[in-house]
């Protein structure tokens, strides 16, 4: 236990004790504190924007944090709050729209407009932005503390438990579970994985002699992790938008909200109305966000179905229902889809699976500066020595609480500010998105074939997604590809090489069973939502 | 009817390529085989994990073909669609091309004598010339792609995000080429 909090007070003190930026009357101010700020900011005003994501941010600004802080592991936490706080402030910049032009900012507030619009309408816009400020910080909080808690006791069993077949086998569940909740059909999500395991096996493996190069010079250094990335996920999504654009110019055109002159602003009571339906939201968005591939879009549907059949029951016939601007629908929602986040990295930083595209930029910052790579091993609680990955771990919790406070004080009147944003022409702004995008992977790789390897994933993230082949796994199965292998050959070694080295420990038949099951079980429903 | 058959397509397609892979590319791209002997200890090749996702790829367009006779299945490509990304590529293509020769280009036409690009890639204007010529370009191209006409403010817009590049990266990092000058 004492260990535990001397590395709690470790993982604080190198958040508020890392190298000042400046000082205010004379007391220094961290450079993490400022980027997790920068971040915020950026976070809310990016999702503020139809058009924008928060992972577009993420992976615009991480090439540019690392030219500027390094690859030194002093590099991690800056480039770490950066990157967390624009993964909390998009939560919640993407109500904003959603609630004001009936627009959703992120796709996750789509479930928003049902409720948070019709108010906006009725005259009370800054009622609906206060509500899903509220709603959206308490589900984000809840999920982190959850997070907290969980995290290290996992990856303890983890480490405890599995030995390297049993993790060959997870990491194999991981990615079959991801290929069949995702995407418009089971099918299609086994693609993409396949399409994702393929690429990053270009040019890997053991050999002295690059494999899968076909004798081309350019390929032998494999394709850059970043390029195929940024590519697939946002150059794809760049081009899928200006398509959608160029069919339809008013596709993300907005429209202004009356004020009919009701009174604005959070009334006597709202608070106690939607405590109930922050804390199932919260619970539910938790449970679902822990499930790597599982995506806030259907966290804040499930906990939008929960409240309005709750609601139903125990209000009368003719008090406003469901859909006509209730505040109990705009905080159902937002604490589900916020809740997913902080959940999310559950089995980012105890198993090193990421679970949606915010966790792959993590794991992308991760691996690119070196010095922490999230898995069981980063929760390793030593006695004699300090273990820094540990600290790191609990320097990005102490992030996580600071961007939650902040989120809490200023991130309110600052969201309610972006409204403007959203006027901003989405055909204007994702040329100029792109124009940064491919100027950001130079300045990391410092080479015309990164643009062109970045473009060319980009066209195929672009098909991907007129296919409707869910680009997430492909991301997901690149980045897990060479752990999977890793502990494969490891683990086929230790056995002395026994073809069923999988199959002999019930843990790992269990995982193996289940990652067949997954798919076969996860179909029947058939389609399902991208 | 054409959705179906588009996936169905797609299916017979990756399960031919995928069929391909594992029975010419792999085998033809890889030193060791699926399992390799060393020094009498047996351990996994460089062709096993590629193979898997082989074969998982031509279980996913087993599987896809599967869907695609039970019924309609969303996503779909339509002529428009290619029309779109030929003229969005070529944009690209032309702007990066303008982005790399623009400014060797400028030095061949206007720099003295003995001056190539090379020597010349971190003095100013010479190697702003190419990134804020393409990056103008690129803006501006895929804005009148979309409003289906050039504007002047398209090419503002274009001319304003490519100089904000050079005035927050250029002037303010030292250690930061733009493109395409790590190149030269």
């Amino acid at each position: 236990m004492s260990e535990t909090l001397q590395y709690i007070g470790l993982g604080i003190m190198s958040v508020l004790n890392g190298p000042e930026l400046f000082s205010i009357f004379g007391i220094g101010v961290p450079v993490a504190i400022v980027m997790l700020m920068g971040g915020l900011l950026t976070g809310i005003a990016v999702g503020a924007t139809p058009g924008l994501a928060g992972p577009m941010a993420m992976a615009i600004s991480l090439p540019l944090l690392i030219s500027a802080f390094g690859f030194t592991p002093d590099a991690l936490l800056p480039v770490f709050a950066f990157l967390i706080g624009i993964m909390k402030g998009a939560t919640l910049g993407g109500a904003v729209p959603a609630i004001l032009f009936n627009l959703p900012g992120t796709p996750d507030a789509m479930m928003t407009t049902l409720d948070g619009h019709p108010m906006a309408q009725n005259g009370q816009p800054k009622r609906a932005l206060r509500i899903a400020q509220l709603s959206s910080v308490s589900g984000d909080t809840f999920s982190d503390i959850v997070l907290f808690v969980c995290a290290p006791f996992l990856a303890v069993i983890v480490e405890r438990y599995l030995d390297l077949p049993e993790k060959t086998a997870l990491l194999i569940l991981s990615i079959s579970f991801i290929a069949a909740v995702m995407g418009a059909s089971v099918g299609k999500g086994l693609l993409s994985v396949s399409l994702g395991l393929i690429a990053a096996f270009i040019a890997s493996g053991s050999d002295l002699s690059p494999r899968l190069t076909m004798g081309i010079p350019a390929l032998r250094e494999g394709f850059s992790l970043t390029a195929a990335v940024l590519g697939v996920l946002i150059v794809g999504e760049i081009l899928s938008t200006l398509e959608e654009l160029w069919r339809n110019k008013h596709a993300l055109k907005v429209k202004d909200v009356e004020n009919r002159g009701a009174i604005d602003g959070l009334q006597r009571g709202d608070i106690r109305r939607i405590v109930p339906y922050i804390g199932r939201g919260a619970v539910v968005g938790t449970m679902i966000g822990a499930l790597p591939g599982v995506g806030s879009t259907l966290a804040a549907t499930l906990s939008y179905t929960l409240a309005r059949r709750r609601h139903r029951a125990i209000t009368a016939s003719e008090d406003p229902q469901f859909g006509t601007g209730v505040p109990e629908g705009i905080a159902a929602t937002e604490a589900a889809n916020s809740a997913v986040s902080g959940a999310n990295l559950i089995p980012v930083l105890s198993l090193g699976i990421p679970g949606n595209a915010a966790a792959v930029f993590l794991i992308l910052a991760a691996d690119s500066i070196g010095g922490f790579n999230p898995g069981p091993a980063v929760f390793t609680f030593t006695e004699n020595e300090i273990n820094p990955q540990l600290v790191t771990a609990f320097g990005i919790f102490t992030l996580m609480a600071l961007g939650n406070l902040l989120n809490w004080t200023v991130g309110g009147s600052f969201m309610r500010a972006m409204g403007v944003l959203a006027k901003i022409p989405a055909h204007y702004l994702l040329p100029v998105v792109l124009l940064v995008a491919m100027t950001a992977i130079y300045f990391q790789e410092t080479s015309m074939f990164a643009i062109w390897t970045t473009l060319g994933f980009g066209v195929f993230g672009f098909f991907m997604r007129k296919m409707q082949v869910p680009v997430l796994p492909f991301v997901i199965a690149y980045i897990l590809a060479g752990p999977i292998e890793r502990s494969a050959r490891e683990a086929f070694s230790a056995s002395g090489a026994d073809p069923w080295f999988l199959f002999k420990s019930p843990i790992s038949v269990a995982f193996l069973v289940l990652s067949l099951a997954a798919p076969v079980f996860l179909s029947r429903g058939g389609k399902k939502p991208s | 009817m054409r959705r179906i058959n588009q996936n169905m397509a797609l299916g017979a397609v990756i399960v031919a390529l995928a069929l391909f892979a594992l029975f010419a590319w792999v085998p033809n791209d890889t030193v060791s085989g699926f399992v390799e002997s060393k020094r009498g200890r047996l351990s996994i090749g460089d062709a096993m994990a590629p193979g898997i996702a082989f074969g998982l790829m031509a279980l996913s367009g087993l599987i896809l073909l599967l869907e695609a006779r039970k019924g309609d299945m969303p996503g779909a490509l339509e002529q428009r669609t290619f029309a779109f990304l030929l003229v969005a590529l070529t944009a690209c293509a032309v702007s990066f091309g303008v982005m790399i020769w623009a400014g060797p280009l400028a030095v061949a036409v206007f720099g003295g004598e003995g001056d190539t690009y090379r020597n010349l890639r971190d003095t100013a204007p010479w190697k702003h010339i190419g990134f804020v010529l393409g990056g103008t370009g690129l803006v501006t191209t895929l804005i009148a792609l979309v409003e289906k006409r050039v504007t002047s403010n398209a090419v503002m817009i274009g001319l304003a995000a490519a100089l904000a590049l050079v005035g927050v990266f250029d002037l303010a990092f030292d250690n930061l080429l733009l493109p395409p000058n790590g190149d030269q």
